[in-house]
């Protein structure tokens, strides 16, 4: 950063703001915290989801009618990749077991030996 | 004599060189400028995909929206008793494990700590009616189980993040012999009328979480995210105008890019988890007069009599210290300890000044305890 940088008047007025941010933040959290604005808020959020519900169900109908995927079948998909993903979990701890359960076989497979587990006998330095 | 040669007149006419030519000249000489003077735009995206949770892991237990992971221990001899890691359901857990040297869970796996972490991931629609009683007593219950079972040892300490450490501390309190040995909560709410903008928000006539949880089911992500930005509502664009004033270093470029990743990465809840929180805790305040409910179960934080240590953000905006402070009170430990660190409620776990400040202090506290 040289000179020129510094007195840059778009990076002064940057630095400025960041200084000021919190002061700025704290005046348009009071404002929300006021109970019209609580009230306000709280009426949008109502017409928002009766919108909502209103929306999805017209646009469904005009989706299907256009042979294309709805909200729904895109939700229904996300929940069936969610489920794969699970199984993928289930799959990943399973060969955890069997990884762990080789280890404490006679024969130690290499690929087991990151399950070794380190003696459970350290101190605290001060108490050594 | 000798005679000088005329030199070779210049042809008039270049030889032809393809627009793809230049094309690639240009961008070649484009791309070396940028690289030369401004060392922030080499930062490539797929480099920062690949550079949060770099600690070695493995996961445990999975189920429902649960994930138990443990971290390879790096030492020899580690302490005995092991470390679970509670996280905030609305929060992704790389927050503690953002990068080599960064990462509070690489700091105790090297200071010998056998750690594991529940993280969560994003509820389906299936599981919008899981409330507080499947977190605390099917969950965090059964994970606890598993990494005894996992390490050989009954013993555990609990470290709980925000919303984590609310639910360590409700396990705590309803299971008080289940093998728990340390409770360590972060930055963590037990009295709602110290949240004033969400208390008043929720106290409001107009706010029905009864129908918003019936219409969506699942409470997206953004909408936490939009909720946490209130409380604070300039400060993300401070930090991208701070971003600009610094993009010429490349620590400071790669160490705000990953806290933006994680600031607007929050996840969904579970539409019945919401509701009771709102209902019982940010509306009806009732962990203070000892109302709670886990199920048919009262919430009596007096039961917590293990060693207990509370770390708070003097600066934290998102739990201020008057929705956390009383917890020291509540809890009914003789060893108790409550610990005020400067910074937020993100800077007291991640970043710089945690290095330096929480780490450390935290290893002091819970060494001679984990023998």
């Amino acid at each position: 950063m040289n000179d020129d940088d510094q007195l840059n008047p778009v990076r002064l007025w940057r630095e400025w703001f960041v200084k000021s941010e919190k002061a700025w933040s704290q005046s348009l959290t009071d404002m929300m915290g006021d109970e019209r604005f609580s009230k306000g808020m709280g009426r949008y959020m109502q017409e928002a989801l009766h919108t909502h519900r209103m929306f999805s169900e017209s646009m469904a109908q005009y989706l299907a009618n256009l042979n294309l995927p709805s909200r729904q079948d895109i939700l229904d998909l996300g929940d069936r990749l969610g489920q794969v993903e699970d199984a993928l979990a289930a799959v990943q701890v399973e060969l955890r077991e069997v990884r762990t359960r080789l280890a404490q076989g006679v024969n130690v497979a290499p690929a087991a030996t990151a399950t070794q587990r380190p003696a459970r006998t350290r101190r605290p330095p001060e108490q050594i | 004599m000798a005679t000088r040669r005329a030199p070779a007149s210049r042809p008039l006419v270049t030889p032809a060189i393809s627009q793809e030519e230049i094309d690639r000249q240009v961008q070649r000489a484009v791309e070396r400028t940028l690289a030369r003077n401004i060392p922030g735009l080499r930062l490539p995206a797929p480099e920062l995909d690949i550079e949060v949770g770099q600690t070695p892991k493995e996961l445990v237990y999975a189920r429902e929206t649960l994930r138990l992971y443990h971290y390879r221990p790096l030492l020899d001899e580690i302490y005995r008793v092991p470390v679970l890691i509670i996280m905030s359901p609305v929060s992704r857990g790389y927050i503690l494990d953002l990068a080599a040297g960064q990462s509070f869970v690489e700091y105790l796996v090297l200071q010998g700590y056998d750690v594991y972490m529940i993280d969560w991931v994003a509820p389906r629609r299936e599981h919008a009616a899981l409330g507080i009683e499947a977190f605390v007593c099917e969950m965090i219950n059964e994970a606890m189980e598993h990494v005894a079972a996992d390490c050989g040892e009954s013993d555990l300490t609990v470290i709980g993040y925000c919303l984590g450490g609310l639910l360590a501390c409700l396990h705590a309190a309803l299971y008080p012999r289940s093998g728990l040995k340390n409770l360590v909560c972060f930055t963590t709410p037990v009295n709602a009328d110290g949240m004033t903008l969400y208390k008043q928000w929720v106290n409001s006539k107009a706010f029905d979480i009864d129908r918003l949880v019936a219409e969506l089911g699942i409470i997206p992500g953004e909408m936490i995210n939009a909720s946490i930005q209130a409380l604070r509502p300039l400060q993300r664009r401070a930090n991208q105008l701070q971003l600009l004033n610094n993009v010429d270093n490349d620590a400071f470029v790669k160490a705000n890019l990953r806290f933006d990743r994680w600031a607007a990465d929050q996840l969904a809840l579970p539409g019945q988890f919401t509701r009771e929180f709102v209902r019982d805790f940010l509306r009806g305040n009732q962990l203070m007069d000892g109302t709670f409910h886990v199920g048919d179960k009262a919430i009596d934080l007096g039961q917590i009599r293990l060693p207990f240590l509370h770390v708070a953000a003097e600066y934290d905006h998102i739990v201020p210290t008057a929705a956390s402070r009383d917890l020291i009170g509540l809890v009914g430990s003789k060893d108790k300890q409550e610990i005020i660190i400067k910074g937020g409620h993100v800077s007291l776990v991640a970043g710089g000044n945690a290095v330096y400040r929480l780490w450390p202090q935290l290893d002091r506290w819970l060494s001679t305890r984990s023998v």
